[in-house]
Order: C-alpha cells, then structure tokens, then sequence
C-alpha cells in the first residue's frame, strides 16, 4: 500500500491548488463585470444564433488551432522517455533537453512573429 | 485477432482513398488522406501486438507527429489558395495543365 | 532493462551540420531586423552545405562503411556519393535562389492585393525560404541513407513538407504557384499515404522495420505472402511516385511549371537523387531476394516511364513543362539499369553506372533551371517557347549553353549526358535487360527531336520584335550556369576519374 502513497499526496495537492484558486480569486482579482462574461462559454465564438449555413471564421482560430495541434503533438516524444528516463540516465537527459530547444527555436519564431498576439 | 483489426484498418484506408478520388473540396481530401494515415496507424499496432515488439508503437507515435506536421503545411497552403480564389475546390485549380 | 542508444556523431556530422544550420536559419528569421535577415541566411546557408560536403568527403577518404544510430542510418560508399550529388546540387541550387525576383514578398499577402504592393514597395523577402531549403536538403541527405522504414518515412516527410511549401512562394504568376503548391501536396500527402500502408503491411510480414530484418524474414517467414506482396506493391507506389515514374508521374510537370524555378532546380536534381538512392536502397537491400516478383513489374513501369516521359515532351509549348517531362523520361531510363540485378558483379556495375548517371543529369538540369531563370518578359520568366524564337541571334553565349545543356539531356557524344546513358543502357544489357535498351534507345532518339527542335528555334527562327530582355544574371547565376556547363563537358570530355569514383562506391554495394 505504501508504493500508492505518492498517488494520493498528489491527488491531495492537485484538489488542493485547485480548490485554493478558485477560493482566492474572488478576493484577489479585480470584479470587473460585463456582457462577454455572463455569456455562455464557446471557446471565444459568439454563441448561437449563428449565421445560416454555420458562417465564416476569422483565420485568427485557425492559426491559433494549428499551432496548439503542432506543439501539443511533440510532447508524444516525452512519454517514452519519461517511461525509462531512469534507464537512460545521462544520455536520455540530453537528448531530451536538445529536442526540447529545437521545440523552443520553433516556438521563438512563432512568438517573435507575433503568431502568439490575437490582433 | 489481429485479422480483425487489419480488416478494419483495411477499410479505413480504402475510405481514405476512395474519399481523396471522389471529393472535390480541398480540406475534405485532406481529411480522406489523413484517414488513410491513421489506418496505417492501427495496422502498425496490431502488428506490433502480434509480434510482441514495440516497433510498430514507435512507428504510430512518428506517424502522428509526421501527420500534424502535414496538417499545418497543407492547411497554410490550402488556405492561402481559398484567400486567392475564393474557392477550395480541388476542379477550379485548372490553370496548370497538359 | 533498456539502455541508453549509441549515437556516432562523427558519421552523421554532415547531418547535423545542415539542420543545425536550418535551426540557425530560424532563429535568424525570428530575431534578426527584416533588412538584415538575408545578409545572415544566404552565407549561412552555403557554408553550412560546403561544410556538409567537406565533412562527406573527409569520410569518405576515411573509407567510412558502417550502419550508425542503432541501424537507422547507413552510411557506406553509395550513402556517401549521393550525398556528395546532393550537396553539391544544393548548393548550386540555393546559389540561384539567391535573386530577389524569384520569391514572393509576402507570402500571405493575396495576389494583387493592396498588401501585396505594400509589401513590394517595402522591399519585404520571405527569407524563409532558406531555412525551409536547409531543412529539405537535411531530408533529402538521410533519405537515400535510411536502414529502416521509420527512418524512411520520417526523412521522406522532412524532404516533402518544405518542398511543398517552397512551390508555392514564387514571385510572379502566383496563382500559378499555389496551385502547384496544392497539387503537389495533396498527392505527394496522398503517395506517402501508400507508402506509409506498405510499410506497415512489411512490418506485419517481418515483424521489423529494420531493411537487413524484412531480408532475413523473406527466407524464414511462410505463410504471409500477401503482406508481403501488398507491402512491396504499396511501399513502391510510394517511392515510384516521389521519382515520378509512369504512372505516377502526373504531378512533375505541373509542380515544376508552378514552382519558383530554383526551387524546380532543386527538386529536379536533388529530390530525384535521394528517392532514387532510397528507392535502390529498399529494393536491393530489403527485396532484394524478391526481384523475380517485383522486377516485371518495374520492367512495365520502365518501359511506360520512357515513352509517356518522351512523347508527351514533344506536345509542350512551355520550357518549363518540357524540361519536366524529359526529367520523367530520364527517370525511366535510369530505372532501365535500376532492374537489371544479378550477382553481385552485375549489381556492382548497374549502380555505379546509375550513380555516374545522377550526378551528371543533376548538374546539367540545374545549369538549364539557371538559363530559364534569365530569360523574361515583363511579366517574369518567358515560359512559352515561342518566346524563345530567335534567342541565339540576340543572345548567342546563352542560347549556345542552353543548346549544349539539351545535347547532353539528348544523350549526344562528347557530353556527361552521353555516357550517363551509355553506362546505364550497357549495365542493363548485361542484366538481361535487353528489350529496354532497345525501347530507351528508340525514346532517346525520339527525345533529340525535341531538344533539336527547341536548339532550331533558337538559332534557325527570327526574333520577335517584343522578344524577351536576357536578364543580367547575378554573380550566383552565372556562377551555376558556367559551373554546369564545365562539369557537363569535363564529365562527356574527361570521365574517368569521375567513372571511377562511382566505381569504388559502388564496390562494397550497400551495407546493412
């Protein structure tokens, strides 16, 4: 049963931050109320009623869309490695931090080509 | 077992492929090939599992990393050619032939 | 207990030289002011392939024959050959991508847009395109190295994906270009889809992706025919399709009409090398022991290559279109000597004769991309031929180069296209290829009407009175269109060191 300990420290402190955050927003943050936040939640598209035949979409999602997809993929490469990290010791470690810094370079170029900024 | 799951992955791939024949809109032939991919995917697995090794898992992993790199390529061109013509049929790109 | 993977480094340098460099690449694109970028990118770019080169040839005085990374990779003469073509392909190719007319300012800009002018008079450059060409030759250089099928597919992605993005950046005519972009990418997306199919009905068969594994498996394995029979027939629908082989060839001359010409330049050389190298790799090494099955078939696919390649290139009015289908009928005369396996003398001379072929059919293909390229009118490149009427008489020098390029595209004597050929016909002869040899010399001598036809047009015709302006070219032009025609003539003039290099490649065949 011991080997099941970590498992629950980590459940506790999930439950934990996320119950703590939710608490303390309503005292910390600024109340600022408007008609955006009182609408339901669709990821940022205006709710229904929508235009016939579904309507056109700002290019701004897709961009945003096809980003999350192509960084969100490389993390698969994490998984092995984070299996048989112990195993591969050293090596593994660097490899894993180079592939990590081309992932970045990438990253770096999207940012600084203001693919990140909204408008 | 593993016959059930190539015949399924034989039959996504032939979907795949009758889809990039048949449908004329860009994205959907896109779609149809990314099915094809992804058939290929259940085929690597069910064979890893029926040889017992983890090549075929390793493959699958590449393959999708390969495929949302494809996507993003073919989306920016298919939809830099919709921002030109107003269109993403795969029949009004006609100027270059014979 | 796994452990950890041994990685030579020395043996891959030339590798990591290039995508380092394309990583460089982008940093330089994204933190770098826009006016400097190019400044930054065009030496980076070629002292990363020099380097590359250098590093292939120092292994290769090393004698280096041995499979690194785990046996994903094979490094030994043939590996090293291409990779000394391709790098030196490349590195003429990016000589002429370096001519601001060629590549778009802005490639979101919609053509004809006020964007679009804005950007023009802004002097903007997409110098994207030379990380994204770093990036395409780093693919192009493991793909014909490849050991295993995963190595295969993920260089195969990694050649493509730049490449299609390259076809659709071209300056002018540019709905011309996205539709290339679109074609090529939707059935090269559609081929590696087959390719990817056979690969996982290989590994069905043999349970391994490794090439030397599935060889071992076809004398052990029973009972699995039809995976293995559906895997070849797939995996070479994919290869064949890459090389543009009938019928797979419809995407050649569209994307090479579309696309930026240094860009068709390095498609035309560089990614007929390395698929051709890979395709040779798979079929010799992994099925090898199979060509009883596979080589009719190849034989049909040869035989279809040459004549489709040849008799659809006397139909073209465009340049571009017609350099594209002889690129297609090449590629069948090269498969000619491709089927011609025996023992492993035969195989011996069949590839280095294939090996002395690619190397000089690249470089005079890439000197002919660079004539095309100075040729224009007011709207960019005169593609039409009867543009073309005439030229000798207002430009001799380069009319007479562009002759020459197409002598020895014809396979005419005293030039590197003339023992190509000869070396490749002979190969197959003594493989019992015999009935292709007569069909690839019935094409060959059809194919000279053509070329001859073009050559009398330039010379024989009068020139239009709004013929088109031979541009000055810049240094990086006329560097590659005298370096191509040198090579073209020292090669036809004085081939045997180069015959011999080939030789001593080809001599330990491939390891794995």
């Amino acid at each position: 049963m011991e080997l099941y300990v970590p498992i629950l420290i980590l459940a506790v402190l999930a439950a934990g931050f996320a119950i703590f955050s939710v608490g303390i927003a309503p005292f910390t943050g600024p109340a600022r109320w408007n008609r955006a936040k009182l609408d339901a939640y669709e990821c940022g598209i205006e709710p229904t009623p929508q235009p016939v035949g579904g309507g056109r979409f700002p290019l701004k999602y897709m961009i945003t869309a096809m980003l999350f997809i192509v960084f969100d993929i490389e993390i698969i490469f994490l998984y092995p490695w984070a299996v048989a990290f112990d195993q591969l010791g050293l090596f593994g470690l660097v490899e894993m931090v180079l592939f990590i810094v081309t992932v970045l370079v990438a990253y770096a170029y999207v940012w600084r080509r203001r693919g990140l900024d909204w408008d | 077992m593993t016959t059930h799951y190539l015949v399924l992955s034989a039959l996504l791939f032939t979907i795949g492929g009758i889809g990039v024949l048949v449908r004329r809109n860009a994205i959907v032939v896109f779609m149809s090939v990314e099915l094809m991919l992804n058939s290929c995917n259940l085929a690597f697995v069910a064979f890893s599992r029926m040889h017992g090794n983890l090549d075929g898992q390793l493959m699958a992993f590449f393959v999708m990393v390969v495929a949302a790199a494809e996507v993003v390529v073919g989306l920016a061109i298919i939809v830099t050619i919709f921002r030109t013509r107003r269109s993403a049929s795969v029949d009004d790109a006609n100027l270059l032939k014979y | 207990m796994i452990s950890a993977p041994t990685i030579e480094y020395l043996e891959i340098a030339p590798l990591l030289l290039v995508f380092g460099a394309a990583i460089i690449g982008v940093l330089v694109e994204a933190f770098a002011p826009r006016h400097l970028r190019s400044a930054f990118h065009i030496p980076l770019t070629l002292l990363a392939i020099a380097g590359a080169f250098v590093l292939t040839v120092l292994l290769a005085v090393d004698k280096t024959r041995t499979v690194a990374v785990m046996g994903a990779l094979a490094i030994d003469g043939t590996t090293l050959f291409l990779w000394g073509t391709i790098l030196v392909l490349a590195f003429i190719s990016v000589l002429l991508m370096n001519d601001e007319g060629q590549f778009v300012a802005q490639a979101a800009a919609v053509p004809g847009s006020a964007e679009e002018q804005e950007a023009v008079l802004e002097g903007q450059a997409q110098t994207e395109v030379y990380p994204l060409a770093l990036f395409a030759i780093g693919g192009m250089l493991i793909f014909p190295a490849s050991n295993d099928l995963l190595m295969l597919f993920v260089a195969l992605e990694v050649m493509s994906l730049p490449l299609y993005l390259l076809c659709g950046l071209a300056r002018r005519r540019r709905l011309l270009s996205q539709e290339a972009a679109v074609k090529y990418f939707l059935l090269g997306a559609f081929s590696s889809g087959f390719l990817l199919y056979g690969i996982a009905m290989l590994y069905g068969y043999a349970g391994s992706l490794d090439l030397a594994k599935i060889s071992a498996a076809l004398g052990t394995v029973s009972g699995m025919d039809p995976l293995l029979v559906l895997g070849t027939a797939l995996l070479g629908v994919g290869m064949l399709f890459k090389i543009g082989a009938a019928p797979f060839q419809a995407w050649k001359p569209d994307v090479y009409q579309g696309a930026p010409t240094p860009v068709t330049a390095l498609m035309a050389s560089g990614t007929l090398v390395a698929a051709f190298g890979a395709l040779l790799r798979v079929f010799w090494v992994a099925l090898g022991n199979l060509d009883w099955d596979w080589s009719p078939i190849l034989w049909g696919v040869a035989i279809l290559t040459m004549v489709i390649g040849v008799i659809l290139a006397i139909t073209q009015t465009d340049i571009k279109r017609m350099l594209a289908y002889s690129s297609i009928a090449h590629a069948g005369f090269l498969l000619t000597a491709f089927v011609a396996t025996g023992g492993p003398e035969q195989n011996r001379v069949a590839l280095s004769s294939i090996l002395f072929y690619l190397a000089a059919y690249g470089v005079t293909t890439v000197g002919a991309f660079a004539v095309v390229t100075m040729v224009r009118d007011t709207g960019g490149e005169a593609g039409h031929l009867s543009r073309w009427a005439g030229l000798g008489k207002r430009s001799p020098i380069l009319a007479g180069v562009f002759a020459f390029f197409l002598l020895a595209f014809a396979g005419i004597p005293l030039t590197s296209g003339f023992l190509g050929k000869y070396a490749v016909f002979q190969a197959a002869v003594a493989g019992g290829a015999t009935p292709l040899v007569i069909v690839g010399v019935v094409t060959s001598a059809i194919a000279a009407f053509f070329y001859a036809r073009v050559i009398v047009l330039m010379f024989f015709s009068e020139p239009a009175a709004d013929g088109p302006v031979i541009a000055a070219p810049t240094v990086g032009t006329a560097l590659v269109v005298a370096l191509a025609a040198t090579v073209t003539v020292v090669l036809g003039v004085l081939p045997q060191p180069m015959l011999d290099l080939a030789g001593a490649a080809a001599r330990s065949l491939f390891v794995y």
